[in-house]
């Protein structure tokens, strides 16, 4: 240990003792390293935002929507009751939630309204108890739709976000609002809903209330929101077979976060092209670094004599010029990975992206740049070693 | 300047000969034997050409010969592997060169240390015993000096320290006087007669028959061999 520590001394030594050149070294490994941390960098900072945002809305919920099995042409198909139960006994799932939209009812914040929300009109959605649970979504004020209100087909209603901003709603009054011209109490206000945003201009109500005031014949829902946590991908393949069973009945699902997992996904090929032109600056630095040391082991031929008259072996002197390529590897690595970190925040600030860096990415960087020195400081310490002490000393 | 009693041998030549070249081969040197023993102050001398030079980098076991053998106390060294054959060079020979070849980046102290490493010591050990060797040349005072701010003759003192720091049994001089004007030179060489002791010797290369005549032993060489080898009396 003593004589590794006697060696890393007397290499350091000799790279501080020619700053110039050693600064001239550095740069190939500090170009290379900080030009893929950068590149790299940058790429993923830019997909940051919606990263971040995947992981605010999580990626394990489904929508599974109502779909006649044989396609029939002009089928109104539901999913039944008992199909939702199945799919809620599975073993991944965690939660589910049956839906109804309504249509053709007008809904007025005020009777004067109407003629200009007949031509926007609202969605109805008739909806079970446990939507909030399910799409994860508190409650600006107010409460949700409970029980007492499915038993007894209460006429209160839940807004979305944006339709109470649009009626100005004032949080927790007593307000009612026209649905179909029967008056509804709005008893609660639903926050964003960023995965359904249609929800955030809707009308929800108990299925109770579908049945008797809009004759709804048949009162399952058209669409099942399923949270499942674990399997994700799995349980939505799985839940056609399960809805189905063989029978005329069935679904259809998707992943909402599915299309902003493939928006968030970093260009591969670009991170690729980049990886190639960072290795190839490594590359470049690492002949620099065997190109500049066989000069330095001509230059210093002298004192690599003297050192062999001392006693230092061929081995000796081949580890001190490694150790020294090692230390500009090292210096390199952690410079380069550094000057590349210190690129990305600055871009991120510029851009205003989200930063997002791989530690170990820039440990991997790093070490890639420790191992093409000590590989390019294979050649001139292997020539160190096997110079003739009697010829670099020049006797009498 | 009074003699030492010569006793064991600590480094001798049996029957070497060194050629160099493939195609155009040149007998650098030509069965030669020499015993150097504890105690002795010798010079080798001879025109340019004669293969002192030669000899010198066979005796201090720089360069290996085409034949024969060189013995460090009896050990024969030159068909040890690298790092045996460089471990006994670094612990029994001492080198001082014309040029000093000191590191340049080095301060004298450092240069001193340089002889110590890997050799398991501390680095407060290091420094100690650089220090003395460093104070045996009357250079403490520059112990923090690099080579460019010190004169020749300060230079081939730190060279001396740097060759007694390890206690060698042998101290190889090529030419130590080559590059000093005459007061350096002289200095120079009493400090070579003082390494002298019981346990020590002392060889000079040189050409310079001022410098041989300070040896208490004399060998001349021509053309690879050795002509004569004589003790005389020291000139100081």
């Amino acid at each position: 240990m003593r004589r590794f520590g006697e060696l890393i001394g007397v290499a350091v030594a000799g790279l501080t003792a020619r700053k110039v050149r050693t600064l001239l070294i550095l740069l190939g490994p500090i170009l290379g390293v900080a030009a893929i941390v950068a590149a790299i960098g940058i790429n993923e900072s830019s997909k940051g935002d919606l990263k971040a945002k995947l992981r605010e809305l999580g990626t394990d919920l489904i929508v599974a929507n109502a779909q006649d099995a044989i396609g029939g042409f002009g089928a109104d198909p539901r999913i039944p009751e008992e199909a939702a139960a199945r799919v809620a006994r599975l073993p991944d799932v965690t939660s589910v939630t049956g839906t109804l939209q309504l249509s053709n009812i007008v809904t007025l914040p005020f009777a004067a309204a109407e003629d200009y929300y007949r031509a926007f009109p609202v969605p109805i959605i008739a909806t079970h108890l446990n939507l909030p649970t399910t799409m994860d979504v508190p409650l600006v004020s107010g409460r949700f739709l409970n029980g007492f209100d499915e038993a007894s087909a209460s006429r209160v209603a839940v807004i979305g976000r944006d339709l109470a901003n649009e009626y100005g709603y004032i949080a927790n009054e007593a307000r009612s609002i026209q649905l179909g011209g029967v008056n509804y109490g709005v008893v609660g206000v639903l926050d964003y809903v960023l995965l359904e945003p249609s929800m955030d201009s809707a009308v929800f109500i108990t299925f109770a209330n579908a049945v008797e005031d809009w004759d709804v014949d048949d009162p399952d829902p058209t669409r099942l929101y399923i949270r499942a946590p674990t399997n994700t991908r799995y349980v939505a393949e799985e839940i056609p077979t399960v809805v189905s069973l063989g029978g005329p009945d069935g679904a259809n699902t998707k992943v909402p976060t599915d299309l902003l997992d493939a928006q968030s996904q970093v260009d591969e090929n670009l991170n690729n092209l980049t990886k190639m032109m960072g290795g190839l600056a490594l590359v470049v630095g690492g002949v620099g670094i065997a190109n500049v040391m066989s000069i330095s082991v001509i230059q210093r031929s002298s004192e690599i004599g003297i050192r062999r008259a001392l006693g230092h072996s061929r081995g000796t002197i081949a580890f001190q010029f490694l150790i020294e390529a090692l230390v500009i590897g090292v210096m390199g690595g952690i410079l380069g990975a550094g000057v590349g970190a210190g690129v990305v925040w600055m871009v991120s600030e510029m851009r205003d992206y989200t930063m997002i860096l791989s530690v170990s990415g820039l440990f991997r960087w790093a070490s890639v740049s420790v191992g093409v020195a000590v590989v390019a400081g294979l050649y001139p310490s292997t020539k160190a070693a096997r110079l003739e002490p009697l010829e670099t000393l020049r006797l009498g | 300047m009074s003699s030492t009693p010569v006793s064991e041998s600590l480094l001798s030549l049996e029957g070497v000969s060194r050629v160099y070249g493939e195609e155009v081969l040149v007998h650098a040197l030509r069965d030669v034997w020499l015993d150097i023993r504890a105690g002795e102050f010798l010079s080798i001398v001879g025109p340019s050409g004669s293969g002192k030079s030669t000899m010198l980098g066979l005796l201090g076991v720089l360069d290996l010969p085409t034949s024969g053998s060189i013995r460090i106390q009896g050990t024969e060294v030159n068909t040890l592997p690298d790092a045996e054959r460089s471990r006994l060079r670094g612990e029994a020979i001492g080198f001082v060169f014309q040029q000093f070849h000191l590191v340049p980046h080095l301060t004298a102290l450092g240069n001193v240390e340089t002889a110590l490493l890997y050799r398991n010591l501390s680095r407060k050990e290091r420094r100690r015993r650089s220090l003395e060797a460093l104070e045996k040349v009357d250079l403490v005072h520059r112990a923090d000096h690099r080579p460019i701010q010190m004169s020749g003759g300060e230079q081939q003192r730190t060279a001396i320290a740097r060759a007694i720091v390890t206690e060698p049994l042998v101290v190889l001089a090529d030419e130590p006087t080559g590059a000093l004007d005459t007061q350096n030179a002289s200095n120079v060489m009493e400090i070579f007669a003082g390494l002298r002791s019981p346990e020590r010797a002392v060889c000079i290369v040189t050409h310079d028959l001022e410098v041989a005549a300070a040896t208490g032993r004399r060998i001349s060489m021509l053309d690879g061999e050795i002509v004569s080898d004589e003790s005389q009396v020291a000139v100081s």
